[in-house]
């Protein structure tokens, strides 16, 4: 073993010191003639004769000096500097075609790396957390259609009745992830903060210390104990200048004095959930209760115990679903239990896969036109290499040897590629975080050119590297040196199977190209419809903020009341305000979905039950988002919780719950939280309001009145003419009423809906980017193959025009020849295309995919520029000069 | 050629330099390459220059080693000489080959017996 390395090494220095080692060869070999000359000459031998014996017996002397170097050194490797001496004199001979190719592959290369910076980002960066395999998160299966129905949060019931009776998990933790707490420091006015509060073993289960300080310790989550608080490393140090003094020291939540025990390290970060500070999770007898188990706002992380499997976890739970479904038939039919890992819950939550995998494919494609524009510029060149590499052929070199030549020269020119790509992904990267700003939870995920990105680039050059230069250098080495090297190498018999791989190339590019842009253009057109869409109010002159009253002044419902009814004529007060209204949703901002009984209708199946969606509102609600009263009154402020109990419903729910049938007067009872719902009267409808900006749907809706159903959370909305004028005014009033209330997000409402759909905007301009640069990158590729094979074939047309050709039937004929290939590429990417529709339609539910007009533009859009690609070689060819073009040959 | 002829004979020709230098002392490459066509004969079994990879080789592993000497004849070549460890390889291989020769004898005996 030490033999062989050191004759390794001794190879490797070998190769290094080349010169010298020649020299000595030399040196060696021509004493060695001499003395069988000298001896051939004592022999009495004549001079010549001697000189001819000795040279005889020596063998051929270059035969010799390779072998030595052959054994000497490493032959492969040397032959590898070679082909890359060789390949890098090519790139400088050619600069022209070395940009062309090195361009086309980096932009072809960049969009790839843009993208995958965001698959990294979001798909395989690991969450910071001990062993996230053995971590899983329990979610509750809805039985009701929805946003992802399977990892829905679980009720705290649920979540006692796993802690107490399963067998597979070692330790297991509830957290309930989206609360908003108010901030009051010492100075400054108070803010609102996304936070969440986790039982007390939350972060031994997810196996993660405290940057500082400690997390919270057994006993923490029980009443009067639990006035403890952990910060993330961000409000850390944006709010209290990373002062490590801070641990132990009390700040003000909720009006509360909470003793900050410990701040989290800055790569403490769950994809989608963005609190800023944890609290403990106190959850008493009244969360054990029946009632709470309709309220889903629990996330269970586990860990399992050592040795069982991700199955055996599944199998439990589900069995205990089962089990709660028998128990409590009335709220548990119909729900079971999904199980996942920590990683895998996170990504499927966070609902980007598909359209990442969809972008993805986007790129896929541009980069694939990219490599046949580099291997149609190839063997455009082989063609005029041929000589070159005949002669090598004919001097000796295999054919083995010449595909690795060429190959190595691909390689050359994908690496450099590579490196302007990844120059430019940098560019994109930086570009891209810049606009992906649209949520906190999107904007939390840092986007960076890391390690996953690096490996990718370098995997997708070697792949476009062999992709792009197969093709070329296995026909290269083909080349017949008898054809080559004679001077008529230009028959037109030599050209054939060339122009067939060159045909194949542009018209598989048309075929992309026409895929790709019936693809992108099918999505914009999607979404455009989407942003343009009615959305059944009017968003306009609205100025929306977040409240979100705190248990310590606003302990029960009467007092949640009271605020409001003391807020709305204050900010009716404030000059230039319109009409004010609270909701527990926003319009067209997604309110949740309940599930509901008729009186008088028999109970539906649970797989088909009632649904509809369910948002509480004040009186001038309707008439503040002027969303039409179709039927009967709204609210007043008669409707009160001494009154009996009413609600409105929209369009949709008269159409799909009642058949359109007599709404007013009838009785419908909605399955809440709280109390045991009460039968209410429906005293008016409504027209409809889209579910959410950014999708079609309109599904049957209920309003109830904040009066007789107060909610802790709510936004407040202002009718006006402008605004952001009123803002300022809107804060005064807030603090007039209470100092220490602070409101989130004052926005105008169209702010509102661009945030919600933010994320559509930035990825229909990016496809329209790709859609572009495929349009690009095909007009390229027709128009440099048509035109190297109209230069190679001036000859051909010169013998033509010189036969009496007008220049007229010469054009006809190099314009037919374009239009046949991207006719016939144009009818494959039509076919491949047309399940497209159904294809985007199953991945994005709620958007429409058809555009008949699609089909007509876009084959049109691509015959038109492959036309003028080849116009202009074609007109070239029918200039040419009969004399100059023979005499050219 | 296959690979398994091309070692044989390429280690016969390692195992005659070996023998050579072990017998004669240090020598040059014609010097090598002369007394191993003497004691073959005069058969001329080999191009000459073949030799010089196989010393190159050997060198390389440490069997054999150089220096730039003057000719009986006052010319400059380059003298090899076997080293300890060349001649421990050399012990070795010789017994192995001569293993080798005999039973190959007794193969092809068998043949020209049989018919």
């Amino acid at each position: 073993m030490i033999d062989r390395l050191q004759q390794f090494f001794h190879r490797v220095i070998c190769i290094f010191r080349r010169k010298k080692l020649d020299h000595d060869l030399d040196a060696e070999l021509a004493a060695h003639l001499e003395l069988a000359i000298e001896e051939n000459l004592q022999r009495g031998l004549s001079p010549e004769e001697a000189r001819r014996q000795a040279l005889i017996r020596f063998g051929g002397t270059q035969q010799a000096i390779e072998q030595h170097r052959d054994a000497r050194g490493l032959p492969g490797l040397e032959v590898l500097i070679q082909d890359l001496r060789y390949a890098v004199r090519a790139l400088f001979k050619n600069p022209g075609f070395t940009i062309a190719v090195v361009i086309t592959l980096a932009l072809g290369i960049a969009v790839n790396a843009t993208m995958f910076s965001l698959v990294s980002a979001f798909l395989l960066r690991r969450p910071v957390v001990h062993e996230p395999d053995r971590v899983v998160v329990v979610t509750s299966i809805n039985p009701a259609r929805g946003f992802l129905p399977d990892s829905n949060p679980v009720s705290a019931p649920n979540y006692f009745a796993w802690r107490e009776a399963n067998d597979v998990f070692s330790d297991i933790s509830a957290a309930d992830e989206y609360r908003t707490v108010s901030l009051t420091a010492a100075k400054g006015k108070p803010e609102a903060l996304p936070s969440a509060a986790v039982s007390s073993n939350y972060f031994d289960v997810l196996g993660v210390a405290a940057h500082l300080g400690r997390t919270f310790s057994e006993g923490e989550d029980q009443p009067g104990r639990d006035h403890v608080v952990i910060l993330s490393h961000e409000l850390w140090q944006r709010r209290f200048g990373s002062n490590p003094s801070l641990i132990d020291s009390t700040i003000r939540l909720n009006r509360e004095d909470y003793v900050v025990i410990g701040v989290m390290p800055a790569s403490f970060r769950l994809l989608g959930f963005t609190p800023q500070l944890w609290t403990p999770l106190t959850l008493t007898v009244e969360d054990r209760a029946t009632a709470a188990r309709k309220d889903h706002n629990l996330h269970v992380f586990a860990r399992l115990k050592p040795g069982v499997t991700l199955e055996q976890a599944r199998l439990e739970i589900s069995n205990l679903a089962r089990r709660f479904e028998q128990d409590f038939p009335e709220t548990e039919k119909g729900w079971s239990a999904a199980v996942r890992t920590l990683p895998d819950f996170l990504v499927y939550n966070f609902g980007i896969r598909n359209g990442l995998a969809l972008m993805m494919t986007a790129v896929g494609f541009v980069l694939l036109m990219a490599c046949a524009n580099v291997a149609g510029l190839l063997l455009a060149r082989a063609t005029g290499r041929q000589k070159e590499l005949g002669i090598r052929i004919a001097l000796g070199a295999g054919r083995l040897r010449i595909v690795r030549q060429l190959l190595t020269e691909g390689l050359l020119n994908a690496i450099i590629g590579g490196g302007v790509a990844l120059v430019l992904a940098y560019w994109g990267i930086n570009f891209v975080a810049t606009k992906m700003t649209f949520n906190e939870a999107i904007s939390a995920v840092p986007l960076t050119l890391d390690r996953n990105v690096l490996l990718f680039v370098l995997g997708v050059s070697v792949f476009s590297a062999v992709l792009c230069s197969l093709a070329p250098a296995l026909r290269a080495s083909r080349t017949d040196i008898n054809t080559v090297l004679k001077d008529e190498s230009r028959a037109a018999s030599a050209g054939r199977s060339h122009s067939r791989l060159r045909t194949v190339l542009v018209t598989g590019e048309i075929a992309l190209a026409m895929f790709l842009l019936i693809g992108t253009g099918l999505l914009i057109r999607g979404l455009y419809v989407i942003e343009h869409q009615n959305l059944g109010f009017q968003p306009d002159h609205l100025l929306t903020a977040g409240v979100t009253l705190d248990s310590a002044r606003y302990k029960d419902a009467a007092q949640q009341v009271s605020f409001v009814r003391e807020i709305i004529p204050r900010l009716q007060h404030i000059p230039g305000a319109d009409t004010v209204a609270v909701t527990s949703d926003l319009p067209a901002t997604g309110p949740a979905s309940v599930r509901m009984q008729i009186k008088g209708e028999p109970d539906l199946p649970t797989n088909q039950a009632r649904n509809a969606r369910d948002a509480v509102v004040s009186a001038d609600y309707f008439s503040a988002a002027e969303i039409p009263v179709l039927r009967g009154r709204t609210f007043t402020e008669m409707d009160s919780a001494t009154s009996s109990p009413v609600v409105v419903v929209n369009q949709e729910f008269v159409h799909r719950h009642l058949r359109d049938q007599e709404p007013l007067g009838k009785q419908i009872r909605l399955n809440v939280t709280g109390p045991t719902p009460k039968w209410s009267e429906i005293v008016g409808v409504v027209a409809n309001v889209k579910n959410y900006s950014e999708a079609p749907d309109e599904d049957p809706q209920v309003y109830e009145p904040f009066l007789q159903r107060p909610v802790s959370s709510f936004s407040i909305m202002i009718r006006t003419k402008d605004p952001n004028a009123l803002a300022s005014g809107l804060r005064g009033a807030i603090e007039q009423d209470d100092a220490d209330l602070p409101l989130l997000h004052v926005m105008s409402m169209p702010a509102v809906i661009d945030l919600q759909k933010g994320g559509d905007v930035l990825f229909s301009r990016m496809l329209g980017v790709f859609a572009l640069l495929a349009l690009v990158f095909a007009a390229i590729g027709i128009y440099g193959l048509i035109a190297y094979s109209v230069g190679q074939r001036t000859h051909e047309i010169g013998i033509r025009v010189a036969l009496g050709a007008g220049s007229k039937q010469v054009l006809r004929m190099v314009l037919l020849e374009g239009l046949k290939m991207t006719a016939i590429g144009a009818a494959i990417g039509l076919a491949v295309a047309l399940p497209l529709p159904k294809v985007f339609a199953a991945m994005f539910t709620g958007l429409l995919f058809s555009e008949p007009r699609l089909y007509f533009i876009v084959p049109l859009a691509i015959i038109a520029v492959s036309m003028l690609a080849t116009y202009i070689p074609a007109r070239r060819a029918a200039n040419v000069d009969p004399t100059i073009a023979l005499r050219n040959s | 050629m296959t690979a398994a002829k091309l070692d044989l004979l390429q280690g016969t020709l390692d195992l005659m330099v070996l023998q050579t230098l072990t017998a004669m002392g240090p020598l040059h490459g014609y010097g090598i390459a002369r007394r191993i066509e003497q004691v073959s004969g005069d058969k001329v079994f080999l191009n000459q220059g073949t030799i010089y990879a196989s010393l190159v080789r050997l060198q390389q592993r440490g069997w054999i080693s150089s220096a730039w000497g003057v000719s009986s004849n006052n010319r400059k070549a380059k003298f090899y000489s076997i080293t300890k460890k060349g001649r421990k390889q050399l012990s070795e291989d010789a017994v192995n080959w001569q293993r080798l020769a005999s039973v190959m004898s007794r193969v092809l005996g068998m043949q020209e017996g049989g018919e």
